[in-house]
This record gives C-alpha cells, structure tokens and sequence, in this order.
C-alpha cells in the first residue's frame, strides 16, 4: 500500500470517530448510491421497454431484405433466392409482393384503403376446400369492416387488367381466417393473402420488387447483410431490420441518452457534497497536512491523499448504488410487480431489463465523477503551506 | 563548514487588518555540528526562524542555505524531498497524527521516502526502542503522556537519519521532570548522531545545556555570552 493509501483509508476509518464528519461522509456514500441505484433503475426501465420495442421490430420487420438499387423490380429473383438460401441462419426466404387497393365488407357498405401484401410462407394453411381465399387482416381494418373470423371480404386491387369492356380492377373475395393483434409499432400491411393472390392483385405473375429473409437470430443480420452484398454486386440494395427501422432506432437511443444525462443529474448532486465533505476533511487536517509536509510529504502526494479518499467514497458509493438498483429491478422484473392493464398495452406489467454494459457506463461515470468532485479540494490540500498550517494549529 | 546560513531574511504574515511583520533583515549563520538554543520573548519570530530555515515557509526576502544549498533553488517537490532526507522537526505540542498508532507515526517519513511498510515499521520500532519507548508502539498518541508524545515526536523527527534537527520549544508544554528528560534525551541523540541541533526554548536553564545560545528580538538575532564551557563553534 503506497504512503497515500495508507494516510487516506485511516483517515476514512478514523472518520467514523467523529460525528460530523461521519455523518457528511455517510450523506456522500448515501447520495452516490443513490443516484446509481436510480440511473441503473431508471435504464433498467427504459431497457426493459425498448427491448421489447426491438423485439417487435425484429418480430414484424423482415430481417433482411434485398431490393433492386435502380427500377422496381429485381433484375435476378433467382440469384437473389440462390444467395439467401446458401446464407448460413436463414430461416426463411420469399419475394414480397405487395401492393395498394380498397377493403370492402361482403356488403359493400364499409370500404377502406388497404396495403395488402403475400403472407409469408408459414402464415396460415389455405382453405384449400373454400373458394375464397384464406387472409389475415390487421385489428385496425378488421375492428373498421366489422369483420371476425369467418367473415368474407372484398380485395379490389390499384392494378387493372384488360377486359372486353376495357380496363377494370382486379379483385377477389378472401375470407378472414386470423386477425392480427395491432403491435405499437404496427407496420405490416393490413391485409395478407396468400402468393398466389398477391400476385393476382398486383399483376405480377413471377418476379418480386424485393426479396426478404428472415434469420434465426436477428442479431447477426449485419453480418449476413454483408455477406449478401458481396455475393450481389452493387445491382441490389440489401438492407437489414436495424436499417429499416433505423429513425426508431434513432429515437429510441436519443430517449436513453436523455434519461442517462438527466437521471444523472443526482450524480453530480452527491458529487458536490463530495466536494464538502473532502473540504471539511482537509480543513480538519490541515495541521496533518502541514506535518507530513514538513515529514517530506509530496505537495501531489497530499494532493493524492485526498484523491484516494474521493475514490474510496466513490467505490463504495457505487458499489452500493449497483447492489441496490440491479437488486431492485430484478425484483421488480421477476415478480412483475408493478402491472400495466393488459387490455391497454401489450404487456401485463412494467419490464425492467438490466444490461451490464449499462451498468457498467453507470459505475465508470459515478466512479470518475466522485474522483473529479475531490479534485478541488485535493489542489488545496497540495497548495497549503506547510509552515502556516502548523503555526495556526498551535 | 556552515549547516545554516540565513541571510538578510523579511517574514510578513497576512493579519486581519494590515500585514504583520516578524521580523526584517534579520540574518543568521551556524556551524555544522552545533547545538544551539533561540531565546527570545514570545511572538519575536522564533518559531517562523525555525520554519525557514526547515523549508516549510518562506521569506519575502532573505535567502536560506542549509548545508549549502539554497533552498529558493529547489522545487516544490526538490524541497520535500530536502526535508525528507536532511531536516527533522519537532514541534511545541508534538503533531503527532491521532490516527496512527506511535509506531506508524515514526514510520510515516520512511513511508514518505517510498519504504514498504515492514521495513519502515522495522525501523520505526528499533529507534522507538532507543527513546525507551519499545513498549508504547502500538498505542496512540492520546494513549500515551506528555513526555512520551514528545519522545514518539523525537523519533519521528530522527526517523530518516536527519542533518538537521529543528525543535521548537520541545519542552514548552512538559512539567520539569518530563522537559529535562526530553531534553537529556535530544541532547544524547545530537551527539550520538553528530547532527546540527537547533533549539528554541524559553527556559535559560536547558538552554545553557547548549553549545550556542542566540537570543532573538526586535533588533534581529545575536549570539548571547557564553554560560558555560561548552560552546565550541
């Protein structure tokens, strides 16, 4: 142990002696804590949330796509399916075939505009025994038609093809099989029919406007997104979940980093009873101080004695603060115990989510900010006068 | 050859209205191996002598070398480490650190120097033992008497071997019997170690103990007449 950690752990343990300085060093310890224990919440919170976010998007958002980089429509389909198939951690692989149109319910008497798109390859079975074709529709489209499964509806398409009579638009009758729970970030279309009939109602009876796959674990998507574009050439755009979400991604990041510096806030708070708390100390010492002085003592290394002593309240101030915030969000997280109304959102209680680099971040931050509150103090320890701190301690 | 040589030295100190000076011009010059006393009347500056000439303080004018070296010339940490190795202070009411057991505190300046703490604690306790106190190391400061303190002060002050020694009024706050151990005990260790003594004291009996006595007024610092047989520098 160096002669700097020796003085500042006995001072620390000889503080506890005193009263006054016992109580301010324990409000130092006490307030760090506290605000790491409330920005590792707070994150845990915020975490707990936005992974579900990412989940979704992952879930409804196509890990992979690959669309043509000029026109509309993929030059080699083909190709393109060749190098998702060969791809190590796909999954799944197909065109998406989409395109705009009009809902009607059987009647006719409720008509909205409609994205509708091909359902992917294990959506749902086709009714192969009924004339009309089997679809899902989103909650929204569905709650708007009145319609339930069962329910039989009208698909008129944007696209036209020639009849005697001249052009008219293409449409089909589908029956609603599965309605769709509406997710918060809800981008899939409203209607999804099978190929088939996608490509009836847009009109393209082979080829796609882009391709997607999905990857059994998402994570990996930019990897593979490479990987594909090596394979391509620059003809094709291959684009990943992150790239398409990528404004939400954004926001989602701005949100925790606004949360970090605001929560933060009680950080610095407790750094400057810091402050206050290495000044009392160097004030109650500086006789000490003018003795080591005048013993040989380093104007840095006095300067160091009371670093340590910053850093010594700052490892514990966190180290408490990490034990009691994780402690809590975990238990608020596994025993579910502040519950959301399930018929409101989409979860039934408020997840918490600690992720260790977080915490990380947090105890660096709460650490070094601890440290730099006793820097002041510390330069003053090192500026005294030896002699004139002995003479008026007399 | 000169251990001290102050010369022409001004001390103002900051008061709470004007500026209070000490003393001005005041110059002053010692032998190596001496032991000498600085008498005077209280506030004449005895004490800020003794701190400028150990480099805990400095003059608005003047120059201090010790052994030949000017003190001015050294850095901060040049200084520090002066004292270190070639000043030891002992003070009126010992400093010792209330925190540290009598051991560490006379292991503190080896510490300083960048010793491990076995070592230093060797040595603090061999010179702990050769102030009678190899007993009394594990106690505190508070544990311990008067002269005991003062003795713990002593051998803090001695612990790197030091040219120098520095004591202000080391007997000022003992009764008589402790003072004249304390001083029995200085006056053993200067010739056993062959140091120069510097001594500041109020009592005339203990100073003609000393080799050199100087008293300190308003006027400056003069060497006083011979008490006894001893002077030699």
């Amino acid at each position: 142990m160096t002669f700097e950690s020796f003085v500042a752990f006995r001072y620390l343990a000889a503080s506890r002696r005193s009263a006054h300085v016992a109580l301010i060093s324990t409000i130092s310890v006490l307030g760090l804590a506290v605000g790491v224990a409330a920005l590792i919440i707070s994150l845990a919170l915020l975490s707990g949330f936005q992974d579900r976010i990412r989940l979704q998007m992952a879930e409804r958002t196509p890990h992979l796509t690959v669309s043509p980089a000029r026109g509309d429509r993929l030059a080699d389909p083909d190709a393109v399916r060749k190098v998702l198939e060969a791809l190590p951690g796909v999954v799944e692989d197909a065109p998406a075939i989409e395109g705009r149109g009009w809902l009607a319910d059987a009647r006719g008497g409720t008509i909205l505009p409609v994205r509708y798109r091909n359902l992917p390859p294990d959506g749902i079975a086709p009714a192969s025994s009924e004339a009309a074709v089997p679809a899902r529709i989103s909650g929204a489209a569905a709650a708007r038609l009145d319609a339930r499964a069962g329910s039989l509806l009208r698909v008129v398409s944007s696209h036209t093809r020639l009849s005697p009579i001249g052009p008219i638009p293409i449409e089909t009758i589908v029956r609603v099989v599965q309605v769709r729970r509406s997710g918060a970030l809800e981008k899939a279309p409203e209607l999804e029919v099978p190929e088939a009939t996608a490509r009836l109602l847009t009109g393209m009876p082979t080829g796609a406007r882009r391709y997607e796959a999905r990857l059994a674990d998402p994570e990996s998507a930019e990897l593979a997104a490479r990987r594909v574009a090596a394979a391509l050439g620059p003809a094709y755009r291959t684009q990943t979940w992150r790239d398409l979400n990528a404004p939400l991604g954004f926001a989602l990041r701005l949100e925790k980093a606004v949360i970090f510096a605001t929560v933060a806030l009680v950080i610095v708070v407790a750094a400057l009873n810091i402050v206050s708390n290495i000044a009392l100390l160097v004030v109650e010492k500086k006789r000490d101080l003018g003795v080591l002085s005048s013993l040989g003592a380093q104007p840095r290394s006095l300067a160091r004695v009371y670093l340590t002593l910053g850093a010594s309240i700052g490892a514990l101030g966190t180290a408490g603060g990490i034990l009691v915030g994780v402690a809590v969000a975990e238990l608020l997280d596994r025993f579910r115990l502040v519950p959301l109304p399930a018929d409101v959102y989409l979860i039934s209680h408020v997840p918490f989510a600690v992720h260790p680099g977080e915490v990380a971040l947090v105890a660096v931050f709460a650490f070094a900010t601890a440290v730099a509150a006793a820097l002041l103090p510390a330069r003053a320890a090192a500026r005294l006068a030896p002699g004139e701190a002995v003479r008026l301690s007399r | 050859m000169l251990a001290l040589r102050a010369s022409h030295l001004s001390k103002t100190y900051a008061g709470e209205g004007a500026p209070v000076t000490v003393f001005s011009d005041l110059s002053f010059e010692l032998v190596e191996g001496s032991f000498a006393a600085v008498m005077g009347p209280s506030g004449v500056g005895k004490s800020t002598l003794l701190h400028l000439l150990g480099g805990i303080d400095w003059p608005e004018e003047g120059r201090v070398e010790v052994f030949g070296q000017p003190l001015s010339e050294l850095s901060p940490r040049e200084r520090a480490r002066f004292r270190n190795e070639r000043i030891g202070f002992v003070f009126q009411f010992h400093h010792l650190l209330p925190e540290f057991t009598a051991e560490e505190n006379v292991s503190l300046p080896h510490r300083i120097a960048g010793l491990s703490a076995e070592e230093s604690l060797r040595r603090a306790r061999d010179l702990l033992s050769r102030v009678g106190l190899s007993d009394r190391g594990g106690h505190r400061p508070r544990a311990l008497s008067g002269g005991e303190q003062q003795r713990v002060a002593i051998a803090r002050a001695l612990a790197r071997g030091p040219s120098l020694l520095l004591a202000d009024e080391p007997t000022g706050n003992l009764d008589a019997e402790a003072a004249a151990n304390v001083f029995d005990l200085i006056e053993s260790l200067h010739r056993e170690r062959a140091m120069t003594t510097v001594l500041v004291t109020h009592n005339p009996d203990l100073a003609k103990r000393c080799d050199k006595i100087f008293t300190m007024s308003q006027e400056g610092i003069v060497p006083s007449a011979r008490f006894s047989g001893r002077e030699r520098g």
